[in-house]
């Protein structure tokens, strides 16, 4: 198992520091850091470096809030308990590429549901072109990169929402607290550790946001992320020098999300 | 009283918003996969279509189609590497997540903060290396080359998942038996494995459900027609085919069948076992 971990990230170290192109294959040598110089002088790189830090954003605000809205609706003791369980599982239990698929089909301008609806209800005379701009492009992989990872941040939480003693609850109501107290005061401090460990669950994970992409929009240049920035270097223009530096420069950022995850992690089980 | 039918108002709400947001683009996938062509770009007519239709299945999954050659192949392929990558990884997380449990091993916690430290790692940081070594020695295009990289990318998760239940698990029977005599291997095999069955089976599932979702690892590594998983084929589809939207779709809830009936009926099982790979 190390073998096929650690023989690879030794490895992709060496390549970034190697002229190594797959077309000029008797052309390999040691180059230093050119191919760390050429990833960060490329425009492109930033680009994909913006989007990238845009959905990481915007899916850890929408992951952490939908976890918690789902977590305290599955809570709720009631007979469709089970049932809700179930679907609440479902967007984490997909392959992500079906997940793409499936919202494609929603904000697609000609037969989506979104347009269909809006037409319909007379909210707008013509389709909304979701896709056409950057932004709104990005706000979609974004909703649903969050739409995958929300089912296992309300599982985390709900878990740790049940650890928590009833009559904790019950002993803060018969002081006169309101429901929002409750939550804020007891409820807030003792999901703090879970809240950390999905945060950077969710951090980490849309760094490395791909499949989505694909299926939404394809490879385009102008929506790319980090991770599609990095395929192609080492797999559409076949250059393993830059495709390894990418790598361990994405793994810098990742490294310190998965720091805090794994410390999160081993904190709890340890 | 009155705050009491609030909440009862907002939960209500709460649960209808979810069940919309999380069903909703399935359920239009579904109906967008048995509308007939003519039905669908009609404007003013409602969402559900007036003659449902099984074609784009039917296309999908009769015998003699291109369309069905293919994605019969895309769909034994995601079963092959799919079950390879359980044969293979499943004994070995259970083993190596009892023996961190249980034995104490001289550098044991060392070694499971060593595999916590893989997950964070991206896939382009692994792959590009693996890629160049499988094309140097023909291993490209291989189930089983691909299913060795899924459970060297499953394994730390899994082995955690087993280890915190190993954890929470009381060891007194094993102390009397092992007191008796017993060793710890037939222990293993004799006492522990059956009562352990929730706890592999939910290791299996997230190894299955991780192994079908796949994406980028099958399309560097076995992206022939011969060893492409369905992930790979409903890609094709969203991006160069999705003018066929009907078999598009097909295609996509065909896909996501296995997962979600696995992930619906053996929902107590993963969640147990999500909860003890994140939490106690």
């Amino acid at each position: 198992m190390s073998a096929l971990v650690l023989y690879p990230i030794v490895f992709t170290f060496v390549y970034s520091l190697q002229d190594y192109r797959l077309i000029y294959p008797d052309k390999r040598a040691f180059v230093g850091l050119e191919n760390y110089a050429r990833v960060l002088a490329d425009p492109m790189f930033w680009n994909a470096f913006a989007n990238t830090l845009l959905v990481t954003v915007i899916v850890l605000l929408l992951g952490l809030t939908s976890s918690l809205v789902v977590a305290s609706i599955l809570s709720v003791p009631t007979r469709f308990n089970g049932l809700l369980t179930a679907v609440a599982i479902i967007p984490w239990a997909l392959p992500p590429v079906v997940n793409g698929l499936l919202w494609k089909f929603v904000f697609y301008p000609g037969y989506g549901l979104l347009n269909k609806l809006l037409i319909g209800a007379g909210v707008v005379e013509g389709p909304i072109q979701w896709f056409g701009g950057r932004l709104g492009t990005l706000l979609v992989i974004a909703l649903v990169v969050a739409w995958r990872l929300a089912p296992f941040g309300a599982i985390v939480l709900l878990a740790s929402m049940q650890s928590i003693p009833r009559d904790v609850y019950e002993a803060a109501t018969t002081d006169g607290a309101s429901r929002l107290q409750a939550f804020w005061d007891i409820t807030r401090p003792l999901l703090a550790p879970s809240i950390a460990v999905v945060a950077s669950y969710l951090v980490v994970n849309s760094l490395f946001t791909f499949d989505e992409v694909i299926a939404l929009v394809g490879n385009r240049a102008l929506t790319s992320t980090l991770a599609l920035y990095n395929y192609n270097q080492a797999f559409t223009f076949l250059n393993l020098g830059t495709g390894g530096a990418t790598a361990y420069l994405v793994m810098l950022g990742t490294g310190i999300a998965g720091f805090a995850y794994v410390r999160s992690m081993v904190g709890k089980a340890g | 009283m009155r705050t009491r039918l609030l909440w009862r108002g907002i939960y209500l709400a709460a649960v209808v918003i979810f069940l919309l947001f999380t069903l909703g683009p399935v359920l239009w996938c579904l109906i967008i996969s048995i509308t007939p062509e003519a039905e669908m770009f009609r404007s003013g007519v409602g969402l559900i279509p007036a003659h449902a239709t099984l074609e784009n299945y039917a296309r999908l999954l009769g015998m003699n189609s291109r369309e069905s050659t293919n994605f019969m192949e895309a769909l034994s392929n995601s079963l092959i590497t799919a079950g390879a990558t359980i044969l293979i990884g499943l004994p070995i997380a259970v083993a190596a997540g009892y023996a961190l449990a249980r034995v104490k091993v001289r550098g044991g916690r060392i070694l499971l903060i060593a595999m916590l430290l893989t997950m964070p790692v991206p896939i382009l940081a692994t792959i590009i290396p693996l890629y160049a070594l499988y094309a140097t020695i023909g291993l490209l295009d291989n189930h089983f080359a691909l299913a060795a990289v899924y459970v060297s990318s499953t394994l730390p998760l899994v082995t955690l998942i087993i280890t915190n239940h190993f954890r929470s698990f009381p060891d007194e029977i094993e102390q009397a038996a092992l007191m008796d005599g017993a060793g710890r291997v037939r222990l293993f095999f004799d006492v522990v494995l059956p009562v352990s069955y929730p706890i592999v089976l939910s290791a299996a599932l997230v190894m299955f459900l991780w192994a079908w979702g796949q994406y980028m690892i099958p399309l560097i590594l076995a992206s022939s027609r011969a060893t492409k998983p369905l992930s790979v084929m409903v890609a094709e589809f969203s991006s160069k085919e999705f003018f066929l939207y009907g078999m598009t779709a097909a295609a996509g809830i065909l896909a996501m069948l296995a997962p979600a009936v696995f992930a619906v009926v053996f929902r107590r099982y993963l969640i147990s076992g999500l909860t003890e790979g994140g939490v106690e």
